[in-house]
């Protein structure tokens, strides 16, 4: 497995753009926390302990390269430049979503800044990002096509169709994994055969690498060499990114980890080991902390208040676009 | 006007599409040099090469996805499904993101792609035989396209490679082999337009793709008893020509539906509420599969599955039993 302390990424080096991403990374969980704060937050699955990931990838990718992701797709979409206000709007079904409240945090989609979409079927958006890939090759377009999924689609027989035909096609995909560990309630041990997850691109000859998914910087190394391989003509990439997921499965199931596993995760939640990097390499002091949160906390008030004064849709807005 | 063999229409209509747009690309099993499992591609892929006639894997969940991914980014694909039996393995991205694409994203993103699969019995057994189109009708973003004959495969295959959203065009095994007469100039049948085959005033037959076939071969033995029938060719599922169907039903009075598939929400189904909704006073019967899969036996299958004398029963019945408040029962012909 990658980590930073492996080897520091070139970009990263620069101190603006490691700041710039632990600020990232503090706005994606100063935004959930300010959705779980809604009246009615809905049903979300929450990214925490999913940050440095998201964060990481983002900054790997062109503006042009399409994302795609699962539904898990809140720290995704924000680190990805979706608005906040826009965000949070759309998560709780109001008209000044991107999606004028139809997709939510399943499908939210914004092609403009690179979110070609979230996908709420589980492995559903694979075999898609592979034809948006094709779209790219047969275009002759150089854009990449990023797929970000989670361990739970790793028995589904539609990654295993995507990857051969990658691979035979090679398409100018990443397919980025997020083990967390668990889907819902199902450990990813009793759900998958293989040992490690990277194991499944193998017989496709398809490269696979394992990162540290609380690592920001490793995550952005890893992801910005399998876009500079697709974008070179070699096809695509496999990425497993480490991670925990700090919160429950959803804001509706049942939390099935015992207290003392959940104690223990507590040591991998990427915002604190990032801080505590930055910290320690002298590149933050309390003073910057503290900048830091306070632009963070103006920009998350505002878009709260985007979101409470936005519309409710029409409900006869429910038969457009159909 | 010239005739062309059904598969043959198909293939004129592809090239004419892929030589208009440059971004019409075709996916599916033995569609490259061996010219599809109908030969119903022969030509194209020696025409417009390896990156637009591509063979995929038998792996239908990929393959519909990653139409339905390209669709989205800007190509038309057009998917071949050998049997429609063969279109579950790869629904969900049909019916999961394709068909909502547009709705989900507020307009900015679509999915223009056709998704060709062949229905029908033709003595290949249970899960190569299925005719479940109906099934499709129920999905809100799905255009749904069945003609039956070649000039209508031809026009509605090239409207369909031009449509807005996803498109799912039904053929079906035994029209390959049949000819018709196709316009020699370019020609493109609009969706929701039924086609009417032949006119009566007793009572109106109406089916879709291979049934059409035999409810005109039923018409006519009808017609040498002094019963003039209607027969109306859907040509498209969904949108469904309401006009066309109130017109005839109005006038004759009498509606007999009939479809291969299961009669349980069935295309007939669907028509006879849409009709009874619209003409209180019309009596309307269906006619379909008996309620069991398709046997791969001849004998079997062929009871299984409507035919013409079944048709003209089913006529009999309906014009001549006035009294019965209930149609004929769904687990039977007649």
């Amino acid at each position: 497995m990658v980590g930073a302390t492996d080897s520091l990424p070139r970009d990263a080096k620069d101190y603006v753009e490691r700041l710039r991403r632990l600020r990232s990374m503090l706005r994606l969980r100063s935004f959930e926390s300010a959705l779980m704060r809604q009246p009615k937050p809905g049903f979300q699955l929450l990214s925490r302990g999913e940050e440095a990931i998201a964060v990481g990838i983002c900054a790997a990718l062109d503006r042009t390269d399409p994302l795609l992701c699962s539904g898990r797709s809140i720290a995704i979409a924000l680190a990805r430049g979706v608005p906040a206000g826009g965000l949070l709007a759309e998560l709780i079904g109001k008209d000044g979503g991107p999606n004028r409240g139809r997709a939510g945090r399943a499908h939210v989609s914004m092609p403009s800044v690179g979110l070609f979409g979230a996908h709420g079927v589980v492995g559903g958006n694979i075999s898609v990002a592979a034809g948006v890939a094709l779209a790219q090759q047969q275009l002759a377009s150089t854009a990449v096509t990023c797929c970000v999924f989670g361990d739970g689609a790793c028995g589904a027989g539609v990654l295993h169709e995507t990857l051969n035909i990658a691979a035979l096609w090679r398409l100018p995909l990443v397919l980025a994994c997020i083990n967390n560990g668990y889907a819902v309630s199902t450990p990813v041990r009793t759900s998958v055969a293989a040992t490690h997850l990277t194991d499944l691109a193998g017989p496709f000859r398809i490269p696979a690498i394992a990162v540290d998914g609380t690592d920001v910087d490793a995550v952005a190394l890893a992801t910005a060499d399998a876009v500079a391989n697709a974008r070179a003509g070699h096809g695509a990439s496999f990425l497993e990114l480490r991670c925990a997921r700090l919160a429950t499965h959803s804001t509706l199931t049942r939390e099935e980890r015992s207290p003392a596993e959940l104690e223990q995760l507590r040591d991998r939640d990427p915002l604190v080991l990032n801080e505590q990097r930055l910290r320690r390499e002298t590149i933050l002091n309390d003073a910057l902390w503290m900048q830091l949160r306070a632009e963070v906390d103006a920009e998350i008030a505002e878009a709260e208040r985007y979101a409470r004064d936005a519309a409710w849709p029409d409900p006869e807005a429910a038969l457009l676009d159909a | 006007m010239p005739k062309l063999f059904f598969r043959e229409a198909l293939a004129r209509a592809m090239a004419e599409e892929m030589e208009r747009e440059p971004r019409v690309i075709l996916l599916g099993q033995d569609i490259a040099a061996h010219g599809g499992s109908y030969a119903e591609t022969r030509g194209l892929f020696e025409r417009f090469g390896p990156s637009r006639v591509r063979n995929t894997p038998v792996a239908e969940a990929v393959t519909i996805g990653m139409a339905a991914g390209a669709a989205a980014a800007g190509l038309r694909p057009l998917v071949f499904i050998t049997y429609l039996d063969f279109l579950l393995l790869g629904l969900d991205a049909l019916v999961n993101y394709a068909a909502k694409l547009r709705f989900k994203s507020a307009g900015q993103l679509t999915a223009p792609m056709v998704v060709k699969a062949t229905a029908g019995a033709k003595g290949q057994g249970p899960t190569h035989a299925q005719s479940i189109e109906s099934w499709l009708m129920n999905v809100p973003g799905l255009t749904v396209l069945s003609p039956s004959t070649a000039g209508d495969a031809y026009g509605l295959l090239k409207t369909a490679l031009r449509a807005p959203g996803p498109v799912v065009f039904i053929d079906h095994k035994k029209l390959f082999p049949r000819g018709g007469v196709v316009p020699d100039y370019e020609e493109l049948i609009p969706v929701g337009s039924a086609a009417v085959r032949r006119e009566g005033r007793h009572l109106t037959l109406v089916a879709h793709s291979y049934m059409s076939v035999l409810a005109l071969q039923a018409a006519e033995l009808l017609s040498a008893e002094g019963i003039e029938a209607d027969v109306i060719d859907l040509r498209s599922l969904w949108p469904i020509d309401w006009d066309t169907l109130a017109n005839s039903a109005r006038r004759t009075g009498h509606v007999l539906s009939i479809e291969e598939g299961q009669v349980v929400c069935g295309v007939g189904a669907e028509l006879a509420f849409g009709l009874r909704e619209r003409i209180a006073t019309v009596r309307i019967a269906r006619l379909g599969a008996r309620r069991v899969p398709v046997a791969a036996s001849p004998v079997l299958e062929a009871f299984t599955i409507p035919d013409v004398p079944a048709i003209v029963r089913a006529a009999h019945r309906l014009i001549t039993d006035t009294a019965a408040a209930n149609p004929p029962s769904p687990s039977e012909h007649a």
